[in-house]
């Protein structure tokens, strides 16, 4: 009898050390992503990631953009920041330079084949130089810039579709004819195009004419010729032929509203967007899109695409390094879903981007491999340390260049006035970031 | 008063009472619009929805898939609490500057006068960082802790009650042995029920509508409060009007159900408020 | 002292507290933290006036200055005319006159998020029902009210005296209902007519409460955060940006937290002005009944 007592408390001692073993083989990494909408399907990623491997629980938050960052600088300054993370290009360098971030570069060249990916994209990862330094963070999808076009209109109008050999005049007629204004005393029922000081609308022209906002190193603004060619070019359209809205005159109204809701013919902006267009606009009209049209003064081998990445990086902080590196390459590899990936946004893995899956040409605007020949090219981007600061980007309801352009759309200044502020201002942000130029 | 005087001031009445009511019914009057009704030309005042089933389907939307009452129900919590925390504390703070003598109480009444215009904005920084050291981000204690404890406003409105009640009253009690606890507790504060609930009810409003904390310190979405639910929420529909101006409708109906019921708490109130400089 | 020496500060150690944590300690702490540069993710470092002189130096920072100047005066001047008129309407002894007072009290107590947002919606310049009717009328160029940098700010205004005027009208309201009645009925007696009662009346002795309001005002004024939020986020390119919103910008968007700090010590100051004139100026400009 007393022996069996000893057995069985033998037997409960060992089992419960044993779990006790197990339980510390056990790790959690805090994962904080900021797409609610797509918490379902991620959700189902991590269940594949944690049933491969069993040692790994993942615990996800899931904030959209206007609280994620608020949430992390916070969870950052109390040294808490969790271990995976969704990281905007945007923030990349401030965050690297903070040392927020690990430097991932080894385990990129220990374990990635770097021709299953856009590796053009990783560029936008890498700080301080976008060309040769060390990567802070990691691509698991990219959007591109396109020109959105309703085909209906176009049809309506008697023109043709936009296609690759079309010049900016070819653009600029367009746009005229499919400018509506029956009473001339009230604004359009229908314009042409429309664009404002947003980034993703600015950016993709200058580049298309082989201009630069910034110089070499992306320390100071300094607008060239072809980009200040790109800007007064769009600024004719708004002022002198009237075929985009005046930045006011939307108050009221979400940008990336105007084209769905059918009030503009034409609009460049992120491949991103292809969502948000068939949610808003259902089947209420045809549409495409198309590559924005190459600017006068591009010279050959100028070429340079705007496209920029969604990363995922992994705290300096971080006490799993090689777990969480394990999720982050899960997160970007071939096992992620293709319905993972909202639409227009294109994944880093190749094979998932070119399978007929992501490619939904099914549906509109069915010709979405047009995205991926960006990807392709090199790229060129304004993002940098102070970046929200100078760009105008978040809540500050449209400050920084993107308000000197809006100004320019409104006729309350010129080109060149415009240019003069956003270098003065813009320099005094970039100085505080960037003693040396 | 002569006829046509009356008539006049009636139409005047109610000519300012349309520029102020036109608003709130043109919030409701959308909330029950499609969205492309919403976007029609010329506008129209009433929905083709009303009176039929899809009446309701903004409501229901808002309702269902985006948690508005989860929100609201937030908004109680907060608000309620952070009122009864103040008149706690009030009520007992105004007690002791109205009732009792002691060393300091000029300095500490004084710097209580003197802090009261303060703006939250010069105080919230520090406020932000004392709140991410102490873990208090993303909780509900950030929204409910400061208003609890720099009630000034109300602690004027107790010590004004306070002051003007006789102290024969308080002879009497004295003379049966209460201790300062049972002065206040049962001899004091049940007679400022008019005071209480005044102060409940414009304290319970400042913390519903209150925005910049709940802005600053909520980030999880099941925490957030009916008025930041709704500023996400235009942030995130913008332009779909027809579900954000039911969302609006639903966060403020609560408080306008409140006060129609106890609107002469909220007037007298704000008339204590208003005479006590 | 007969609660004793240990009772009374027992009582009142939840507003020492507050005092302490919420109000004196944030205020030196901003101080400090005002001669720093600080991200909230690294230690603050000391760079002593440099956030002040950048601050004096920003083009932007003075036309926020201004903006919260004209904010202000416009506001203080709109809600106490409108606070006045209102209450002048809703004194008067008539039937319902309590169900209008109600009425003109609904924006006060309606959060400036939702105002902000069926505002936003009225006077949105394309669909908006406000242009729309005034175009149908035969207006023609009908300004984009909250996009456009000339008006926006006085828009944001406009709606912030639409919300406050019952506030005002409230206070004003008891103001007036102090006045005896037997000042009118002398003043009638000898031939005044309403105007000059008004003038003569009613004014003077209302100064001490119109005083009070001003005051009151004024610091509403400036706590402006909300309306800007919910309605323009302080654009176009700041042109309805005030200081309270320009420091929020600065600490909680770009984390510039000594930089803001030392914004909002320059609002401290301006508040601290305003309470200084409170205090010894009313003295000499209000008449008083007793």
């Amino acid at each position: 009898m007393k022996r069996n007592l000893v057995i069985v408390l033998l037997a409960t001692l060992l089992v419960a050390s044993l779990s006790a073993f197990a339980m510390a083989e056990q790790i959690t990494l805090r994962y904080f992503m900021w797409d609610p909408e797509f918490q379902q399907m991620e959700a189902e990623l991590i269940r594949g990631f944690e049933a491969e491997n069993p040692n790994i629980k993942v615990e996800m938050t899931a904030l959209d953009p206007t609280n994620f960052w608020p949430r992390l600088a916070a969870m950052a300054a109390a040294g808490e920041l969790p271990d995976v993370f969704s990281m905007s290009t945007g923030y990349i360098d401030t965050w690297a330079r903070d040392g927020l971030l690990l430097n991932i570069q080894h385990l990129v060249d220990r374990d990635l084949n770097l021709d299953d990916y856009f590796y053009n994209v990783f560029a936008e990862d890498r700080f301080p130089n976008k060309d040769t330094s060390d990567m802070y963070a990691i691509p698991y999808a990219w959007v591109g810039s396109v020109l959105f076009y309703n085909k209906d209109m176009f049809d309506a109008a008697g023109l043709e579709y936009p296609n690759d050999d079309w010049t900016w005049d070819d653009f600029q007629n367009a746009a005229i004819a499919l400018t509506i204004q029956s009473n001339p005393n009230r604004a359009p029922e229908q314009y042409g195009f429309w664009w404002y000081g947003r980034y993703s609308h600015v950016e993709p022209w200058v580049y298309a004419n082989g201009g630069r906002i910034l110089n070499e190193n992306k320390t100071r603004i300094a607008i060239d010729d072809k980009a200040k060619e790109a800007l007064q070019f769009l600024s004719d359209l708004t002022n002198v032929h009237g075929v985009s809205m005046a930045h006011r005159d939307m108050a009221g109204m979400r940008q990336q509203d105007l084209f769905p809701l059918q009030q503009a013919a034409m609009w460049v902006d992120g491949s991103w967007m292809i969502d948000h267009v068939r949610t808003v606009a259902g089947d209420s009209f045809r549409w495409g899109i198309a590559h924005v049209p190459k600017g006068p003064s591009l010279e050959p081998g100028e070429e340079r695409s705007y496209y920029w990445p969604d990363s995922v990086g992994i705290a300096a902080t971080t006490k799993h390094e090689d777990e969480a590196w394990a999720f982050v390459k899960y997160l970007i590899g071939a096992n992620r879903p293709v319905e993972t990936y909202m639409p227009g946004k294109v994944p880093i893995y190749k094979d998932i981007a070119y399978s007929e899956e992501w490619l939904q040409q099914d549906q509109q605007p069915g010709n979405m491999e047009l995205i991926l020949e960006l990807g392709e090219t090199p790229v060129r981007t304004t993002f940098n340390m102070g970046w929200s600061e100078w760009r105008g980007y978040a809540s500050t309801g449209g400050a920084g260049m993107n308000g000197e352009l809006d100004a320019v759309t409104n006729g309350q200044q010129t080109v060149e006035q415009a240019i003069e502020n956003i270098t003065r201002d813009g320099n005094a942000v970039l100085e505080r970031y960037y003693p040396e130029p | 008063m002569k006829i046509y005087r009356k008539i006049a001031l009636y139409v005047l009445l109610l000519f300012v009472g349309s520029l102020t009511v036109f608003p709130f019914l043109w919030m409701v009057a959308t909330s029950f619009k499609s969205m492309g009704e919403v976007f029609r030309l010329p506008p129209t005042f009433t929905s083709s929805a009303l009176f039929t089933d899809r009446m309701w389907d903004n409501y229901r939307t808002v309702l269902d898939q985006h948690n508005f009452l989860r929100y609201v129900l937030n908004s109680v919590i907060v608000a309620g609490s952070a009122a009864l925390g103040q008149l706690f504390t009030c009520s007992l703070g105004g007690f002791a500057f109205a009732r009792m003598k002691f060393r300091g109480k000029n300095i500490v009444f004084g710097t209580l006068l003197a802090t009261m215009m303060i703006p939250v904005e010069v105080t919230i920084i520090p406020e932000y960082l004392l709140m991410l050291k102490l873990g208090w981000y993303n909780t509900y204690l950030p929204l409910i802790v400061p208003s609890m404890l720099v009630g000034s406003f109300g602690t004027f409105l107790f010590r004004g009650f306070f002051e003007n009640i006789p102290s024969s009253i308080e002879e009497a009690a004295f003379i049966d042995g209460a201790n300062p606890w049972q002065m206040f507790y049962r001899v004091f504060f049940p007679n400022a029920k008019p005071v209480s609930a005044s102060l409940i009810i414009i304290a319970f409003m400042n913390n519903w509508n209150d925005l910049l904390r709940p802005v600053i310190y909520l980030e999880s979405n099941r925490l957030y409060t009916a008025t930041m639910g709704l500023m996400q929420f235009k942030g995130a529909y913008g332009a779909q009007w027809h579900l954000l101006l039911a969302a609006s409708v639903v966060s403020v109906i609560p408080l306008i159900v409140v006060y129609i019921s106890l609107q002469k708490y909220f007037v007298s109130g704000m008339l204590t408020s208003g005479s006590k400089g | 002292m007969r609660y004793g020496k240990v009772a009374p500060w027992l009582f009142i150690t939840p507003t020492i507290l507050g005092l302490v944590f919420f109000r004196i300690g944030p205020i030196i702490a901003a101080f400090l933290a005002s001669f720093t540069s600080w991200n909230v993710f690294s230690p603050p470092q000391w760079i002593g006036t440099s956030n002040y002189v950048e601050l004096f130096n920003s083009g932007t920072f003075w036309m926020i200055l201004r903006n919260t100047l004209v904010f202000s005066l416009m506001y203080v001047m709109g809600v106490m005319v409108c606070g006045l008129f209102l209450a002048i309407l809703v004194n008067n002894r008539l039937r319902a006159i309590t169900f209008f007072r109600g009425l003109y009290y609904l924006p006060v107590i309606t959060s400036t998020v939702a105002i902000g947002v069926v505002w936003s919606w009225i006077l949105s310049p394309r669909f908006g029902v406000l242009p729309n009717v005034l175009a149908d009328l035969g207006v023609h160029n009908i300004p984009s009210f909250l996009g456009d940098s000339r008006y926006a700010l006085l828009t944001l205004v406009m709606v912030y005296i639409w919300k406050m005027s019952g506030y005002h009208m409230i206070l004003f309201l008891a103001g007036l209902q102090n006045i005896p009645e037997e000042y009118y009925e002398a003043a009638k007696i000898d031939g005044a007519t309403r105007w000059q009662s008004l003038r003569h009346i009613t004014l003077p002795l209302l100064s001490s409460t119109t005083f009070f309001i001003g005051i009151i005002a004024l610091i509403q004024s400036l706590q402006s955060f909300d309306i800007t939020m919910a309605m323009t986020e302080g654009g176009p390119n700041y042109a309805s940006a005030t200081l309270s919103f320009f420091t929020y910008i600065n600490a909680f968007v770009h984390f510039r937290m000594g930089y803001a700090s030392a914004m909002s010590f320059v609002l401290l100051i301006i508040v601290g002005v305003i309470t200084f004139i409170n205090f010894y100026a009313r003295k000499y400009w209000v008449e008083t009944v007793d």
